[in-house]
């Protein structure tokens, strides 16, 4: 009788503690080096917050320095600038997001229709490239194709007899041209995401709709992208949470120093860093880089809170 | 049901990890705490009962030097790649000194130019005892904010007189009192040593005399008809291939050239406030009241651009090698101070100009030209400080006093192994053996020990065109002031988010203005500055520094 009724499966709820550890130790040891790397690297260096709110001396350390409440928070707001970097940064952000979404999710159902393997192959690793490519060689790249005096384009246009184009003095230029090098690095790599999980769209779907007579449009309508939903909707809302972080490598590397072009390029981690590396502030650069998490933090939950009511399944939690 | 299981573990760990975190770190500030109030001076009320105990503790004849330590000294410079061979030569000779004299040796950190604030902070901040002797500076090396931020060890004077004391005798006391920061010694000053680091233009006399400048370049409107003469002359040759960095000097350089400003150094890196010649007490910035002035000056430097004395896209140019190109004849003119002009005026076989062209010569318009506005450099433009983080600050004490004073190391060090990278010449300068070879046995371009040279043990360099050098620096001793603010330490705390927010707004500004890269007219973009410098908040900044100043000098 005991025998039976150890192999009746025992309702979840009713194991202890112990047991559904026991039961999911193969999962839960899979999940340990990301434990790890998440405690380590995100919560460990957590209470180092705190230097955000203290005048930081060294030899004192973080906790033992001076507390002076919100005042390093004081120079963002009294930059008179707080809102036109926070706006650029959002805006590049915005574009960055969504573009790259669309043209990653467009790219992966391209090399998904595509019937030779080799030439997917080639194109896929293509694209990839850019990706590993440093963002100040990308920086020194655009400069020799645009610079006015010795840059690829500017020999190209003389050589057609045309007006030099002065990009380095035109601020309007950059939006578009920082959007178009943020696509050419990143896309290959995004792609890959959303080609793996049409990777993992039921075979048995793609055949029956063939079966049914729908043609390669109508299965790209709907099949692949219903089924690719769930995945954008989770990576917006992971983009979303960095969305008050601007890309500093991409921004410093392609625009540096040049004051003509700030005013469309300026971004909340550009200005920072020329405003603080001349006095070596832990305590303020804390302070911006808490603004930005609280600022992210909000924006997820709040986009999470209105996922979850219009459609809980795609929520991440 | 898992993921609440997952959850409940992640959350455990968590608030593990939490609690464990903020133990250790506590556990650290504890000691730190104590290691602060068992350093000779933690703070101005502690200093008199710390620096009695040491001096009890501390006596001449019992210098204990039966253990062997290493010392780390700290420079600015790249790591010895071509010379490395020479200099392990070299400090394998020094360090036999060193042990003999102090049971010590030493080592070198080197600080690469890339970035070197920022590592050179960075380094400073870690506090482990990675370095001990450190090569600091007031105007360009953070020697004040380090001192406040707690890097720095005190050293009381029975501390120099102990370990020290050749260098304690030999820096006068007025000159200590401009190395105190709330009454204690951080620095100890290079100011035996004669150098004038005042900026200007470097250019090609001989090309000025045939543009019709028959003295040479006395002002900023002969320089405009000098490269007016160039461009037109040379249109290979780009008059000055500046970088974008260079509008900080070029705008202070006009101030100097056209008033009596005399900065306050190491308050923002523009030097942004001082006062004048006749009155050195009262700040003000000549950002905010010289008007006309800086109008005059945004009109000059679009011309100049229009000329084209630099690269259209000069901002966004990073990697210029504008003085190597002047020394081979492919630029016409160099802005910096006048030890650079010492190298570049001198016939030595890498200023290959002069080879090549026996009429070539070579001038210096220094900032301030005009109106006899020069001032001395600071003796602490160079300085030495021991690291609070050292483990043997007594032991590096004495290192840096050998250093300093004993002629044998400081030969090897500044100069390497005589026959192998220098002679001595019969007058008694200093000159390359015949099989030297710069890229590989320059040893005095190795160390950079710019933190203690000493004029007693200087040797002059031979190839350096001293009959010039000479004429040029008595003319400064005609005009110059001493530096009149090296005792003041300004206290920064309250106004730092200003005058940051000062720096970014000079920054963008002053870069457009000084390369003559702005829109609209020149009256309207100075305008612009002066209200964003006033939005930012300099009248405040004005305003504390001044009654910073009164409670000094006053």
């Amino acid at each position: 009788m005991g025998k039976a009724k150890a192999q009746l499966p025992k309702r979840k709820s009713d194991l202890t503690f112990f047991q559904k550890v026991k039961r999911s130790r193969v999962l839960l040891l899979m999940c340990l080096p990301a434990v790890i790397f998440f405690l380590a690297f995100s919560y460990a260096p957590m209470p180092g917050i705190w230097v955000a709110f203290v005048k930081y001396n060294y030899r004192d350390g973080i906790f033992g320095s001076q507390f002076i409440g919100l005042d390093n928070f004081k120079f963002l707001a009294t930059s008179g600038k707080l809102f036109s970097l926070t706006k650029n940064t959002i805006l590049y952000n915005l574009a960055f997001i969504i573009l790259g979404n669309f043209l990653a999710v467009f790219v992966a159902i391209l090399l998904n229709e595509m019937r030779s393997k080799w030439f997917k192959k080639v194109s896929q690793t293509i694209m990839f490239l850019p990706y590993f490519i440093s963002q100040v060689l990308v920086g020194i790249l655009v400069f020799n194709l645009l610079n006015y005096d010795t840059g690829f384009v500017n020999g190209i246009l003389t050589s057609l007899g045309m007006e030099r184009w002065e990009p380095y003095s035109d601020p309007s230029v950059w939006p578009p041209i920082l959007i178009i090098v943020y696509l050419w690095q990143q896309t290959g790599y995004n792609s890959v995401v959303y080609f793996a999980a049409i990777m993992g769209i039921d075979g048995e779907m793609m055949e029956a709709a063939k079966v049914d007579g729908a043609n390669g449009f109508q299965r790209i309508r709907y099949i692949i992208l219903p089924s690719l939903k769930p995945t954008i909707v989770i990576l917006l809302l992971f983009a979303l949470g960095g969305i008050v972080k601007g890309n500093f490598g991409l921004f410093y590397n392609i625009v540096g120093t040049n004051p003509m072009l700030f005013g469309t390029t300026d971004i909340i981690e550009t200005y920072v860093y020329r405003a603080t590396i001349n006095d070596f502030n832990f305590s303020t650069a804390s302070a911006v880089g808490l603004y930005q998490s609280l600022i992210g933090f909000i924006i997820v939950m709040t986009v999470n809170f209105i996922v979850k009511k219009i459609e809980p399944d795609y929520s991440l939690f | 049901m898992k993921k609440k299981v997952l959850a409940l573990l992640l959350s455990t760990t968590m608030i593990a990890g939490l609690v464990g975190c903020g133990g250790k770190s506590d556990a650290g500030t504890g000691t730190n705490d104590n290691a602060a109030s068992n350093a000779p001076a933690d703070n101005s009320s502690a200093s008199s009962n710390a620096s009695t105990d040491n001096a009890s503790g501390t006596d001449a004849s019992a210098i204990d030097t039966s253990e062997h330590v290493v010392i780390t000294y700290m420079t600015t410079g790249e790591t010895p790649t071509g010379t490395k061979e020479r200099y392990d030569e070299m400090m394998t000779e020094l360090n036999k000194i060193l042990t003999e004299k102090c049971n010590a040796e030493l080592q070198t950190y080197f600080i690469s130019w890339t970035d070197y604030l920022s590592n050179y902070n960075l380094t400073l901040a870690q506090m482990d005892g990675t370095v001990d002797l450190v090569g600091t500076a007031s105007d360009w090396l953070d020697a004040w904010p380090n001192s406040k931020n707690g890097a720095f060890l005190e050293l009381t004077e029975d501390m120099l007189k102990t370990y020290a004391p050749q260098t304690w005798a030999s820096v006068p006391a007025e000159n200590w009192e401009l190395c105190k920061y709330n009454g204690d010694i951080y620095l100890i000053p290079e100011d035996n040593y004669a150098q004038w680091t005042n900026h200007g233009f470097i250019y090609r006399l001989d090309w000025a005399k045939a543009a019709g400048l028959s003295d040479g370049v006395k002002s900023w409107e002969d320089l405009t008809t000098y490269f007016k003469y160039v461009k037109e002359t040379y249109p290979d040759i780009i008059p000055w291939d500046s970088d974008g960095t260079q509008y900080a000097q070029m705008a202070g350089g006009w101030i100097a050239s056209h008033s009596d400003y005399v900065p306050i150094d190491g308050i923002n890196s523009a030097a942004m406030w001082g006062g004048t010649r006749d009155d050195l007490y009262t700040v003000y910035s000549p950002f905010v009241t010289d008007t006309d002035s800086l109008v005059e000056f945004a009109k000059m430097m679009k011309e100049w651009n229009d000329i084209g004395v630099w690269q259209t896209d000069v901002l966004n140019n990073t990697s210029s090698t504008n003085r190597d190109d002047y020394r081979v004849g492919k630029v016409a003119a160099e802005q910096h101070h006048t030890q650079t002009w010492t190298d570049l005026v001198s016939h030595t076989p890498a200023n290959t100009i002069y080879a090549d062209d026996p009429n070539a010569e070579t001038g210096f318009f220094y900032f301030g030209q005009e109106t006899g506005n020069v001032t001395a450099l600071s003796i602490t433009h160079g300085a030495m400080a021991v690291s609070a983080g050292s483990k043997n600050p007594e032991r590096a004490l004495m290192v840096y006093d050998l250093l300093r004073n004993d002629p044998e190391c400081y030969k090897l060090f500044c100069y390497g192994l005589e026959g192998v990278s220098y002679e001595i010449t019969d007058d008694g300068l200093r000159t390359t053996p015949a099989s030297y070879n710069q890229d590989t046995d320059n040893i005095n371009g190795t160390t950079n020990y710019w933190w203690g040279r000493n004029d007693d043990l200087e040797i002059k360099d031979a190839s350096r065109d001293w009959d010039k050098i000479d004429a040029l620096y008595s003319e400064y001793d005609k005009v110059k002031i001493e530096y009149p603010y090296g005792q003041f330490v300004a206290d920064v705390d309250n106004i730092r988010s200003q005058i940051s927010n000062i720096n970014e707004i000079n920054t963008n500004y002053m870069k457009q203005i000084a390369f003559g890269k702005y829109n609209g007219s020149a009256e309207d973009i100075v305008a612009e500055y002066q209200a964003a410098l006033k939005a930012a908040g300099i009248d405040e900044v004005t305003a504390e520094l001044q009654r910073q100043f009164d409670a000094l000098y006053k």
